[in-house]
């Protein structure tokens, strides 16, 4: 038998295998579908709106009123009547409220005495985004109200609008959101956590097929399937699954850049590259652990606490930069953050190939890993000589 | 008399189970692996990760087309803000664009040509900024500090206008800032990213430890043809009650020592604020365990081979995670999901160890959270004794199951023999 045909043998043997367990039809397929749909439909609205702000109004006056019915009426903001600071506070802590607005005693007054009263704003930063929106809300309407106040003292005082405009904004910002230009969070973090799902999978799924042989006892048929080559048995087995793998990830990049229309400044081409080594990479990764631990359960685990700190160290949430100098060097060990760093010059920059060769040969390194303990993994499957579960 | 015993023999077999499952445990490598290494080690990890928590001096680009006193004023004081260092200083957008584009900065403050003049003839003056969202963290940074020196800008260059128009300065003042505000963030005053997230993540490292651990050893027991359910030859009495307080004991046991280095220690050791009361952030942690234990046996049932766990659950930490509504706000959850999350002790009980030991509220601040826990708990021990149940029930039956999978087997067409020998070669 020529070694293609060895190849394809064990290809056939592991389709029969995947046939007779449905765990890695559930583990692979149905995982990733589950995590599609749940983070595409929960972050569905892109940005939170009518987050819960506490108003305690002091005053009682027709500008306080004015002030909290236009609060209510952003889109960010939903206001919550409290009688008291104390409940206001109350409800903030326990988190039903993002934050707490007082409007001072006697508002109204001072605003015509030009006494200049103030707001007090208490925010739950605890709740990140919340929080942070709902404290972005605030500042506006303050911002606002303050332009009304003195739109009005100007007319009063013969002011033409144009003027006006030019003394109250004298200078006004114009922000370009590069890649997404809505602030949309669903475009942002699906962008990687699909993604990271699907390196998470690859890993787990490759470390389980590879040790179910020692598992099951099977490592040697496997060995005489491909003509005791392990190279050969290897190929057959990534032969399979790296078309399922590959499948599944081209399928999330077109639901996203494609039927989802997510932002893409390059070319969703391009991004297929991207996953296909991502994919690659993180079975090189899948097949090091096992080849390092021939212990199925053990190297499972590592595989587990490998992929979920995978998340984090790509960095596309907090930033790379902003943690100890010793984390960051080991963010490269994930293919998830060179795919990030991939998606960012293409999704966003639309650099294409200058802009990403790099993480490509990056990703590329990755495939040598697991040739450093072939050695060990052949010797484990000819003398099964492991714990074996 | 009859009742004593009773008593007697309960409380024995109790015991026994109890000692049973904690050797179990503990001679167990892979749950070890979990508890203690995961459980321990994590939580220091997620901490060193996350340490400072605030990013700084975002590097920006400029590009100062104006080239007028008012802009060289502006880029100064955007260089002096916490949030973002001015990196380079660029002669045209290209040059700024090939920065951003190479990862040296993250955002690009430009100055039009009639930035200066604008001002000069007392009109509105406009800039711009483009910022990389490959992170929201660089856009906000950006954000926040141009908004802030814009603010102040427009205060000083307003302050100047209206005392050109013959105002004295405190008219001035008054008509510029008729309203002012004070602004407080008490819990988290710098939006420090590591003090929201490292709180969710401490208590969901407790429930997913515990339910990866325990599904790891209900998986090895079917596997060596016990069963979870079944109680040790020795025992004299049979009850599903046993069994689960039995089994649960270990857990509640193990993950109290867990749970309490997970929720005191670990933040002490790297500064997170502990506001809250020792006993009230006890008391809820209390809850959440026992909670978490009954969750786990429950749904750990499902789990039929050793390693299945990891394939099937693993990517439920981090949809548990997005669930507790500590990232993305729980008023914004669709309908379905929110219902969803009530499935997770997790959801409820990281919005209460927030609440508590974070936010420092009293225990009224979590009494929502820990009346939801109390009924979690209580249906989750019904289930978990359900499950004793029907695994017995399955035991017992075992021979008519394996008729009808065969049968069923027969009817889909697969040849198992066939099967056998392509892939163990027997």
């Amino acid at each position: 038998m020529s070694n293609w045909q060895r190849i394809l043998s064990v290809a056939r043997r592991e389709l029969r295998i995947i046939r007779n367990r449905p765990l890695y039809f559930m583990g692979s397929v149905g995982v990733i579908a589950f995590c599609a749909v749940f983070f595409l439909t929960f972050l569905d609205k892109g940005l939170p709106d009518n987050i819960p702000i506490g108003i305690v109004d002091n005053d009682r006056s027709s500008t306080s009123r004015a002030f909290v019915q236009q609060l209510d009426a952003t889109q960010l903001g939903k206001v919550v009547r409290h009688e008291s600071f104390s409940s206001a506070r109350e409800d903030m802590t326990s988190g039903k409220i993002a934050a707490v607005c007082v409007i001072p005693e006697g508002m109204n007054e001072d605003i015509q005495a030009f006494k200049q009263p103030r707001f007090t704003f208490y925010v739950n930063g605890l709740y990140f985004v919340s929080g942070a929106l709902a404290w972005k809300d605030l500042l506006t309407m303050v911002n606002l109200t303050n332009g009304a106040v003195q739109r009005e003292i100007l007319r009063a005082k013969g002011y033409n609008d144009r003027e006006i405009m030019g003394l109250i904004r004298p200078i006004d910002i114009d922000v370009h959101q590069i890649g997404n230009a809505t602030t949309n969070y669903s475009y942002y973090l699906c962008g990687i956590l699909l993604p990271g799902v699907l390196e998470m999978i690859v890993i787990l799924v490759l470390i389980y097929s590879l040790g179910a042989e020692l598992k099951f006892g099977t490592s040697r048929h496997l060995m005489e399937t491909s003509g005791h080559s392990i190279v050969s048995a290897i190929e057959g087995k990534l032969l399979v699954w790296t078309i399922v793998f590959s499948a599944i990830g081209f399928v999330i990049i077109m639901l996203l850049y494609h039927w989802l229309h997510f932002p893409i400044s390059g070319s969703i081409f391009n991004m297929f590259i991207a996953m296909f080594l991502l994919v690659l990479s993180s079975e090189a990764i899948a097949i090091f652990i096992i080849e390092l631990i021939p212990i199925p359960r053990l190297a499972l685990s590592v595989g587990a606490l490998y992929s979920v700190l995978g998340f984090s160290l790509s960095g596309f949430t907090l930033p790379l930069e902003a943690m100890p100098p010793y984390i960051q060097g080991l963010a490269v060990i994930f293919p998830l953050r060179h795919y990030y760093l991939f998606y960012v010059q293409e999704v966003i920059f639309g650099a294409g190939f200058a802009g990403w060769w790099k993480e490509v040969i990056y990703l590329l390194l990755f495939l040598f890993v697991p040739l450093a303990g072939l050695k060990r993994l052949k010797a484990a499957y000819i003398h099964q000589n492991f714990p074996k579960d | 008399m009859a009742k004593e015993r009773f008593i007697k023999t309960w409380l024995g077999d109790w015991w026994n189970i109890l000692c049973h499952e904690l050797k179990q445990i503990l001679s167990d490598g892979g749950v070890l692996l979990i508890f203690f290494v995961a459980g321990l080690a994590y939580p220091l990890l997620y901490n060193v990760v996350y340490l400072n928590g605030v990013l700084s001096d975002t590097p920006i680009a400029v590009v100062d087309d104006a080239d007028c006193p008012d802009s060289r004023r502006f880029i100064r004081e955007i260089d002096a803000t916490r949030e973002v260092e001015v990196a380079a200083r660029c002669v045209n957008m290209d040059e700024a664009k090939r920065l951003m584009r190479d990862r040296k900065v993250n955002g690009i403050v430009y100055f039009p040509r009639d930035f200066g003049e604008r001002l000069v003839r007392n009109e509105t003056a406009t800039f711009s900024l483009y910022a990389d969202m490959s992170s929201f963290l660089y856009y906000k940074n950006a954000m926040l500090a141009t908004n802030f020196v814009m603010l102040h800008e427009i205060g000083q260059i307003q302050m100047e206008r209206y005392t050109l128009a013959g105002m004295t300065e405190q008219e001035a003042s008054q008509v510029i800032k008729p309203v002012g505000y004070d602004d407080n963030n008490p819990f988290n005053r710098a939006f420090n990213y590591s003090f929201f997230l490292i709180s969710a993540i401490l208590m969901i490292i407790i429930q997913q430890t515990m339910f990866y651990g325990m599904s790891l050893l209900v998986g090895t027991q079917r596997e060596r043809n016990h069963s979870f359910a079944s109680l040790p030859d020795k025992l004299a009495g049979h009850g599903m009650m046993r069994v689960v307080l039995g089994r649960g004991g270990a857990y509640w046991l193990l993950y109290l020592g867990i749970g309490m280095y997970i929720a005191f220690i670990v933040p002490a050791i790297f500064g997170i604020p502990q506001r809250g009361q020792f006993g009230d952030v006890l008391a809820m942690l209390l809850f959440f365990i026992t909670d978490c234990v009954f969750f786990s046996m429950t749904w750990s049932t499902l789990i039929t081979r050793r390693e299945s766990v990891f394939l099937l659950f693993l990517a439920i930490s981090p949809i548990c995670l997005f669930l507790t509504g500590c990232s993305w706000p729980t008023v914004a959850f669709p309908k379905f999901w929110k219902v969803f999350s009530y499935i997770f002790p997790s959801t409820f009980g990281v919005q209460g160890y927030i609440n508590l030991s974070s936010a420092g509220g009293d225990i009224a601040a979590a009494s929502s959270q820990m009346n939801v826990m109390v009924l979690q708990t209580i249906i989750y021990f019904g289930t978990a004794c359900g499950c004793v149940f029907a695994e017995n029930w399955v035991i017992r039956h075992k021979e008519e199951i394996r008729e009808k999978k065969e049968e069923l087997v027969r009817k889909a067409g697969i040849d198992k023999a066939e099967d056998k020998r392509i892939i163990a070669g027997e």
